[in-house]
C-alpha cells in the first residue's frame, strides 16, 4: 500500500460523501475564510494609514494649538495659543528646519456663478516645500507674493475642477469671501491625508491670510526637523513652555496648551493600532478555525462508526493498523485542506469585493493580502485537521477485524 | 518426510468475555485439514462453527491451545504478521458480501491487493480482471456493488478471495442471503474452484450447501461431534438433530 493508494482512498470517500463532506468543511471554510479575509482588510487599512502619514515624509512634525489634535477649532480651550512670536522664536532653534504656519481662512470660494467651500490656507513658500506641493501649471506662490501680501491664489486640482471645470483658470480671478485674487497656479494632485481630501485646497501667501483674517494667532504650524525628530520634539516642547509660562517638568500632555506631532509618531500610533486590529479579528477568525476542527472530528467520528463494517473488511483483507490510521488522518487532513483552499479562494475574493466598494468612499484604499497570514490558516487549518482527525482514526485502526464486520 | 497438514489445531478453546462473565465457545477441539479439502462445517446457531473459523482465518485468537498453520505455530504471531497472513493467505467469503458500498466491481475486487506490497496498479488491476473473469462477471466490471443482485455481489466477493490466490477460501455461510439459483450459483462456483485445486472450508447450518463439500464436520456447543468424509452416512446419522 502505498501513499498515492491512501490518497486514492481518501479521496473516494470524500467524494462519494459530497454532500457530507462539504458541511464538513464548512467549519474550515468559514474560518479560514475570515482568517484572510480580516488579515486582508488588517493589511490594507495598514497599507492605507501609512500611505496617509508617508506623503508627509519622515522629518515632518505638526504643533496644534490647544490640548488636544484637530487644527485650530473655535471651540477649543487654547485655540489660539500659537503666535506670530512663537513662529519667530521657532525658527531661531537649531533643532529644526524650516518652519510653515497656517492660518485658515473662512469664506466661499466662488467663480462666476460656481460656489465651492474648500480648505483656504494661507501659508509661506517653505509650506509647499514641507509639503511636496508643487505646481502643475502656471508658478507657485513665492517671496514677493509674500512680502507683497498680494491678493493671489494657488487653486488644488479638484477645487479648479469644481470652479471652471474644463476651462482653463490660469490669470482668471476668483473670490475668497468678498475678496478678487488671481489664480496663479494649479498643484498637482495629493490625493488624501490624514482621511481628508488634499486636493480640495486654495493657497494663498501667508500674509494676506493674515490681513484678511485678522488674527493674531496661527491654526497650525508644519515643521521639518533638521536631523532626529527625538531632540526636535524636546526642544518645541521646552520652548512654547517657556514662552507660554506653563510648568510641566513631567511631561503631562494636559497641562500643555499645544499639541506636537511626528509623522513617524503618528505612523507608529496608527500602525499598532491596525495591528491590533488584525490580531482581534484574527483571534476571532481562529475561534471559528477551532470549532471548524472539532466538527470535523465530530464527522470523522460518525463516519468511523458508519464504516466499521468497511473497515473490519480491510483488515480481514489484509490492512495493518497503520494503513487504517493513515486512511482516516489522510481523509481528514485531505478535507481541512480542501476547506482551507475554498476558504482562501473565497477569502481573498471577498477581500477584493471589499476593497472595489470601499475604494469608493476612502481614496487610497488598496487591495493587500497578508501572505504570512494566508500560509498561517492553511498550516492551521491542516493541524487542525491532524490534531481532531487522530482520535477517530486511532478509534479506527484499533477496531477488532470480526467485531468491526459483526457491527451493525 | 510429509508434509505437515496445511490446518492443524489442537485442544482449542475459545471463551468470550462480557464484564468478567466467561461465555466458553469451543471446547478442546482438534482438527487437521489438508490442502485441496473442501470442508464444510456444519451445526445448529451457537454452535461456534462461525467462531472456529474465524479463528482458522486469523480474524479472531484462541483463548487456549494452539494453532499451526503450514506447519508453523501461530501463538506468538505481531499484529502486522497477521494482517499479512489475512492478506496472502486466507480470504474470506461472507453471508453479508461486505463489498464496498458505491464502488465499482474491479475497485472491490482490487481491494485486497491494496494492501499487498509490491503490486503495481496495473497488475492489480490485471489480476482483478482475471479473478472477475473467473466467476463470469466480466459484463459488469464498471458497475457499482449496489447495482448488482445479490447472487452477482457474492460472486464478486469470490472474485475479491480469489485475487491474492490464497492457501484457503473461508466462505461463512455464503448462500445465507441469496435465493436458491444464485446460491446454487455461488455453490457451483466454489465447487470448480476446489476442483483447480483451492482449499476450501464452509460454513453452513444448510444440508443442500453443504453437500458441495467432500467432508463434514458437525459441531454442536462448541465440541466436534462428527468428522467424516462419507456424506449420505453423515446426513443420515446429524440430519435429523438439524432440523
Amino acid at each position: 500500500m502505498t501513499i498515492a493508494d491512501t490518497f486514492t482512498i481518501a479521496l473516494r470517500a470524500i467524494g462519494t460523501n459530497k454532500s457530507r463532506s462539504l458541511l464538513t468543511m464548512l467549519g474550515i471554510i468559514i474560518g479560514v475564510g475570515s482568517v484572510v479575509l480580516m488579515t486582508s482588510i488588517g493589511a490594507s487599512v495598514e497599507e492605507l494609514i501609512l500611505g496617509q502619514v508617508s506623503s508627509l515624509g519622515a522629518n515632518s512634525m505638526v504643533i496644534f494649538p490647544g490640548q488636544e489634535e484637530g487644527g485650530g477649532s473655535q471651540q477649543r480651550p487654547g485655540y489660539d495659543s500659537l503666535t506670530f512670536d512663537d513662529i519667530r522664536a521657532l525658527e531661531k532653534l537649531t533643532t529644526i528646519k524650516t518652519v510653515a504656519p497656517v492660518i485658515f481662512v473662512n469664506g466661499i470660494v466662488s467663480y462666476g456663478r460656481e460656489e465651492t467651500t474648500p480648505e483656504v490656507m494661507g501659508s509661506l513658500p517653505t509650506f509647499y516645500q514641507n509639503q511636496s506641493i508643487t505646481a502643475e501649471r502656471g508658478r507657485m506662490l513665492d517671496d514677493t507674493d509674500e512680502s507683497g501680501a498680494k491678493y493671489v491664489v494657488m487653486l488644488a486640482p479638484d477645487t479648479a475642477t469644481d470652479l471652471f471645470g474644463e476651462s482653463e483658470p490660469l490669470g482668471k480671478r476668483v473670490k475668497v469671501g468678498d475678496r478678487s485674487f488671481t489664480v496663479v497656479g494649479i498643484t498637482k494632485p495629493l490625493g488624501s491625508q490624514f482621511f481628508q481630501n488634499a486636493d480640495e485646497r486654495v493657497y494663498m501667501p501667508f500674509s494676506t491670510a493674515q490681513v484678511i483674517s485678522g488674527q493674531k494667532y496661527v491654526n497650525y504650524i508644519t515643521l521639518q526637523a533638521a536631523g532626529i525628530t527625538d531632540f526636535a520634539f524636546a526642544d518645541i516642547k521646552s520652548l512654547l513652555r517657556a514662552r507660554h509660562g506653563i510648568r510641566n517638568p513631567d511631561d503631562e500632555q494636559e497641562k500643555d496648551d499645544f499639541v506636537v506631532r511626528s509623522a513617524a509618531q503618528a505612523a507608529d500610533i496608527l500602525g499598532s493600532v491596525s495591528l491590533g486590529l488584525t490580531l482581534f479579528l484574527s483571534a476571532i477568525a481562529s475561534i471559528s478555525l477551532l470549532v471548524g476542527g472539532i466538527g470535523i472530528m465530530n464527522i470523522m467520528l460518525v463516519a468511523v462508526t458508519e464504516r466499521t463494517r468497511e473497515i473490519g473488511l480491510r483488515k480481514a483483507v489484509g490492512a495493518r493498523k497503520r494503513d487504517i490510521l493513515l486512511q482516516f488522518l489522510i481523509e481528514s487532513v485531505l478535507l481541512t485542506l480542501m476547506g482551507g483552499a475554498i476558504g482562501i479562494t473565497g477569502g481573498v475574493l471577498l477581500a477584493a469585493l471589499i476593497a472595489m466598494i470601499a475604494q469608493n468612499f476612502l481614496a487610497g484604499y488598496v487591495f493587500a493580502l497578508s501572505i504570512p497570514a494566508m500560509i498561517l490558516a492553511v498550516v492551521v487549518a491542516a493541524g487542525t485537521g491532524l490534531v481532531f482527525g487522530i482520535y477517530p482514526a486511532r478509534r479506527a485502526s484499533n477496531l477488532n477485524p470480526i467485531e468491526a464486520l459483526r457491527y451493525e | 518426510m510429509t508434509k505437515p497438514p496445511l490446518i492443524e489445531i489442537r485442544q482449542l478453546s475459545k471463551s468470550y468475555f462480557n464484564d468478567e462473565v466467561e461465555t466458553p465457545v469451543l471446547h478442546d477441539v482438534n482438527l487437521k485439514i489438508d490442502r485441496g479439502e473442501f470442508t464444510a462445517i456444519m451445526g445448529p446457531s451457537g454452535s461456534g462453527k462461525s467462531t472456529l473459523m474465524h479463528i482458522l482465518g486469523f480474524l479472531d485468537t484462541p483463548t487456549h491451545g494452539e494453532y499451526f498453520f503450514e506447519g508453523q505455530p501461530t501463538k506468538h504471531l505481531e499484529e502486522d504478521q497477521l494482517a499479512r497472513i489475512r492478506g496472502q493467505k486466507v480470504s474470506f467469503v461472507f453471508q453479508s458480501f461486505n463489498l464496498l458500498p458505491r464502488t465499482s466491481v474491479l475497485a472491490n475486487v482490487m481491494l485486497p491487493l491494496l494492501y499487498q506490497p509490491g503490486i503495481s496498479t496495473a497488475d492489480r488491476e490485471k489480476r482483478a480482471r482475471e479473478a472477475i473473469e473467473i466467476v463470469g462477471l466480466t459484463d459488469r466490471i464498471g458497475n457499482l456493488s449496489n447495482q448488482l443482485s445479490g447472487g452477482q455481489q457474492q460472486r464478486v466477493a469470490i472474485a475479491r478471495a480469489l485475487v491474492t490466490k490464497p492457501e484457503i477460501i473461508f466462505a461463512d455461510e455464503p448462500t445465507g442471503n441469496l435465493d436458491s439459483a444464485s446460491g446454487i450459483a455461488v455453490m457451483t462456483t466454489l465447487q470448480n474452484l476446489h476442483e483447480q485445486g483451492h482449499t476450501i472450508i464452509l460454513v453452513t447450518h444448510e444440508k443442500t450447501t453443504a453437500e458441495h463439500a467432500e467432508r463434514i464436520i458437525f459441531i454442536r456447543d462448541g465440541r466436534i461431534e462428527s468428522d467424516t468424509k462419507n456424506f449420505k452416512q453423515a446426513l443420515a446419522r446429524e440430519g435429523t438433530k438439524l432440523k
